[in-house]
């Protein structure tokens, strides 16, 4: 159904005299001002609930993410300290911006129970668009988008990071491997 | 003679102490903070000394100090000499205007006769216009002299729009010399002493014009055109850094403050109290003596006179943040169209009023 706005709303003769209409607004803004103007002292005082003003203080206060929040994108460590990744690459390809980087590892005798592992696995975030598609095309469960924003460094090559630093626990992304299941399983993949 | 010499000086340094020491400085941290409060935010509050932040209040001080610090860049191509001068052009006038504007009456001191106003010229209302609208040349030339053609725009704008405004504002003041027969700011200030005789109640019309006149006259936001953030990247003041920079905001400050004195004279009674006549309150300190009870008496009046200019620099403030620009050819017609015939029928109809009361 077409829905027409109305560009050309001719103005009542009440609102083209300007005047009550500024007043109209003025009292708005002034409202607010009053209102916000006595409910600083509670804020002052540190009493979350009176808060009227919603800016957050960044730096020593943080906000908490939503869960599709795609921050940078971790590897999942399994409880015995492997990576649940197995080197298949298909982050790699998916990638869009190539900022992917893995060198497998295979097991030839019987070092563990797993069968294969990245031996490298590198993200450059200074490439990485975060666009999740590297959490989608995961077979394995390995790679996620976690909520942390914070990538600032002072010099580029630090923006490489390795997988020692990619590793977390599967239990600090529990929330993000429950929402990715629910996710793609509608997709039927 | 020298005693003369002696009030007069203080004076000055009064209205220095003022205009230029408090109001200008504070107002660009109440700009900040009110902006803040009207939009459930918090403002301008981590600048800070020993970890105390004083609601933001320092931030005055660091503003002052990255101007001082600041490179003072003249750009290529620029006229060297004009460049340096303009703000000197654009502040001065601002602060020239209060050479004859009183805040408060005449009070006995030591059986000496006191004036509070610098110089108590008989054209003073005259003076006052003449004076505003050199400050123009100051914005003119800024814009002129920079090599910019963004900055000449906005000059443009700025000599079109004062034009266009100080007509309506010229035509509102003759209104208001046709209620109070003088254009001795005193002596208007004098006749309001009579609550019913205020020119908010005689000249209704006259004070909403003069208030938009005055509003445009100093380029805020409504009428913005010359500065125009978003056109013209900052007007005629796109090529100015470090103080000269802060010269311009300053001269927009004190130039708030002036009009709030003008209104508050003009319109709002002045330093008088509702209902409260001079003679009244002088009796009410009868127990001091003569010249005590004309200390404190001056001192309300004055007291009064700046709360009625907090309230107009209170009304502009709000304006600023409440409206949206106006389109240049808006301001123009708003001017030209709208306030020009207003203005003109209001001296028509306060002629016959007159007439017909007498």
């Amino acid at each position: 159904m077409a829905y027409y706005v109305n560009r050309r709303a001719e103005m009542t003769w009440w609102e083209k005299s300007y005047i009550p209409e500024i007043l109209n607004g003025m009292w708005l803004t002034s409202r607010r001002f009053f209102h916000n103007l006595f409910g600083f002292i509670p804020f002052f005082l540190g009493t979350e609930k009176d808060r009227r003003i919603m800016t957050v203080y960044y730096p020593e206060e943080q906000v908490e993410y939503p869960v599709a929040y795609r921050g940078r994108p971790v590897l999942a460590q399994n409880e015995d300290g492997q990576p649940a990744c197995v080197a298949c690459g298909l982050c790699e390809i998916a990638c869009p911006a190539y900022c992917i980087d893995i060198v497998p590892a295979e097991n030839t005798g019987k070092q563990n129970q797993y069968e294969r592992w990245p031996d490298v696995f590198n993200i450059d975030y200074a490439i990485c668009i975060f666009c999740g598609n590297c959490e989608e095309a995961c077979p394995e469960e390995a790679i996620f988008m976690s909520d942390d924003c914070e990538i600032s460094m002072l010099d580029r090559k630090q923006m490489l990071y390795t997988k020692e630093q990619l590793l977390t626990p599967v239990a600090d992304l529990q929330k993000r491997i429950e929402f990715t299941r629910n996710m793609y399983a509608k997709w039927n993949y | 003679m020298l005693v003369d010499l002696a009030i007069t000086l203080v004076k000055i340094l009064f209205i220095f102490a003022v205009t230029v020491g408090f109001f200008a400085p504070v107002l660009t941290w109440v700009e900040r903070k009110q902006s803040a409060l009207m939009q459930d935010r918090i403002g301008a509050n981590r600048a800070d000394i020993m970890g105390f932040t004083v609601l933001g209040l320092f931030h005055i001080i660091a503003d002052a100090l990255k101007m001082f610090t600041k490179e003072d860049f003249i750009p290529d191509g620029a006229n060297k000499v004009l460049h340096t001068m303009s703000p000197i052009v654009a502040l001065v006038p601002a602060l020239l205007t209060f050479a004859v504007v009183p805040f408060g009456g005449q009070y006995t001191l030591f059986d000496k006769e006191v004036n509070l106003v610098i110089s108590d010229l008989d054209v003073g209302l005259l003076f006052v216009f003449a004076i505003a609208s050199l400050a123009t040349y100051g914005y003119v030339i800024a814009g002129w002299s920079s090599n910019n053609n963004w900055s000449l725009l906005g000059s443009m704008r700025t000599a079109s729009q004062m034009i266009s405004y100080e007509v309506t504002m010229g035509l509102t003041i003759i209104g208001v010399l046709m209620v109070y027969g003088s254009m001795k700011l005193t002596e208007i200030g004098a006749i309001q002493e009579n609550f019913w005789m205020w020119g908010i109640f005689l000249q209704p019309v006259g004070f909403f014009m003069f208030l938009t006149a005055s509003i445009a006259e100093n380029k805020r936001i409504p009428f913005d055109a010359p500065e125009a953030e978003s056109e013209l990247v900052a007007g005629y003041f796109t090529e100015y850094s470090g103080l000269k920079f802060g010269m311009f905001f300053m001269a927009e400050f004190v130039e708030m403050v002036t009009i709030g004195a003008i209104m508050t004279i003009l319109f709002l009674g002045a330093w008088h109290i509702p209902f409260l006549t001079t003679a009244t309150l002088l009796s009410w300190f009868d127990f001091l003596g003569t010249t005590g009870s004309n200390l404190v008496v001056m001192l309300i009046h004055v007291g009064v006179f700046f709360a009625k200019v907090v309230f107009f620099i209170y009304l502009q403030m709000i304006i600023r943040w409440t409206l949206p620009r106006f389109r240049y050819d808006q301001i123009m017609k708003l001017g030209w169209k709208i306030l020009l015939p207003l203005s003109l029928a209001n001296i028509l109809v306060t002629g016959l009023v007159i007439l017909a009361l007498n």
